[in-house]
């Protein structure tokens, strides 16, 4: 009974091990897109799960170049007219995190909106 | 868009003209010639029209975070040349017929690098706004002022500085040569956490409501001494860390300098 037991919590780890590794080596962090278009960030508002590293592509469709930034996220990269960049959020605590556009900062806002995981499935 | 020109640059001249202020500082207490800072600066806006106009092809490299990778590369090998000249100070101070060459050397590899990275940001902005004649002399004009502005705040660092006592005016300099190179080094962390090549947890705390780094103390902390609002641990340990190098640096300096040689001259 007591091997038995044990069989199972080992095998059961075992398992819980090995479906940790496989999600780190194969499922990469979840992947977000935002666009910038006439300096205007589409969607302005990303939600995404709290405590969970993401992956977010920011399409710049502008001819002009644009520096994504947010010091809520701790956060700078300069995007060229026409070009894709890839930054690295997270994990965050849930709630509302600004970033904007440097180089056109009236009309280029937005956030990022962290929500426990269970009410990002909803 | 004049304010937001004045803004930009602004923010990116500051690191720059502090950095040289306190390196010409350091330099007049050690009775070293500052005429390196001319080729410094040259060298520098040279570097940065390089990485300006190749910010294209650098920033797909590394499966796109070459931007962040060269950045950071770029902010550790100055912190590296920082605990040098740390370590050259005192062997200078024990004995002027030291290091003269070595220090002036290390100081203007450092502006430059810095001038690179900062310089490329402004060209790339600037840049943006070339072929429109309705936004470019606004710009154009902005940038100046913020040019000016950060200039203006290093010198009035750098005359701050002359205007401490002898005693502890090379003190205070390497006070504030620490506290830069620790900035810089948690700054290069922070991009490789950005680039995700170092994972880190969340943010140890939460400071932006005593002191916002979008205020202006907030941005000339930041480029003082890297202040930074809501940290992750990472960037901590390297800011604490590379404290502590580099007063290991200077202890070192210290004790290891050659027997002392009161020449005056």
């Amino acid at each position: 009974m007591k091997t038995a037991a044990r069989a199972t919590i080992s095998g059961s780890l075992a398992i819980l091990i090995l479906s940790l590794l496989a999600g780190q080596a194969f499922a990469g962090p979840p992947e977000f897109e935002i666009e910038i278009r006439n300096h205007l960030f589409q969607p302005d508002t990303l939600t995404i799960p709290a405590n969970t590293k993401v992956k977010l592509i920011i399409y710049n469709r502008d001819p002009t170049p644009e520096e994504f930034e947010s010091y809520e996220l701790n956060r700078e990269k300069v995007i060229l007219g026409g070009r894709k960049a890839i930054v690295f959020i997270g994990p965050l605590e849930p709630g509302e995190y600004p970033f904007f556009g440097e180089f056109n900062p009236q009309t280029a806002l937005g956030s990022i909106v962290v929500v426990a995981k269970n009410d990002a499935a909803e | 868009m004049l304010l937001n020109s004045v803004i930009i640059v602004l923010r990116e001249v500051l690191e720059a003209a502090l950095l040289m202020s306190v390196f010409l500082a350091s330099a007049r207490f050690l009775q070293i010639r500052n005429r390196w800072v001319v080729a410094a600066i040259i060298a520098g806006l040279v570097g940065a029209s390089v990485y300006g106009s190749a910010l294209d092809p650098v920033s797909e490299l590394f499966d796109g975070v070459g931007q962040e990778v060269v950045n950071a590369f770029l902010q550790f090998g100055a912190f590296a040349l920082l605990v040098l000249i740390v370590f050259q100070i005192p062997r200078r101070v024990r004995n002027l017929h030291n290091s003269a060459a070595m220090i002036v050397s290390l100081m203007a590899l450092t502006v430059a690098m810095a001038i690179t990275r900062e310089g490329a940001e402004i060209l790339v902005y600037i840049s943006g706004f070339w072929s429109m004649s309705d936004f470019f002399s606004a710009v154009a004009i902005g940038s100046v002022i913020g040019a000016c502005i950060g200039f203006s705040v290093g010198v009035l660092i750098y005359y701050l500085l002359l205007a401490q006592p002898l005693k502890h005016a090379l003190p205070t300099s390497v006070l504030l040569l620490h506290l830069i190179g620790a900035g810089m080094a948690s700054q290069a962390t922070r991009l490789l956490i950005q680039a995700d090549w170092i994972s880190t947890s969340g943010a140890v705390w939460d400071s932006s409501h005593i002191l916002s780094e979008q205020s202006l103390a907030g941005q000339l902390l930041y480029a003082l001494i890297g202040y930074e609002a809501s940290p992750s641990l990472v960037e901590v340990i390297a800011y604490t860390g590379s404290l502590l190098l580099l007063a290991a640096a200077f202890v070192a300096g210290k004790l290891t300098s050659p027997t002392i040689t009161e020449v005056s001259d």
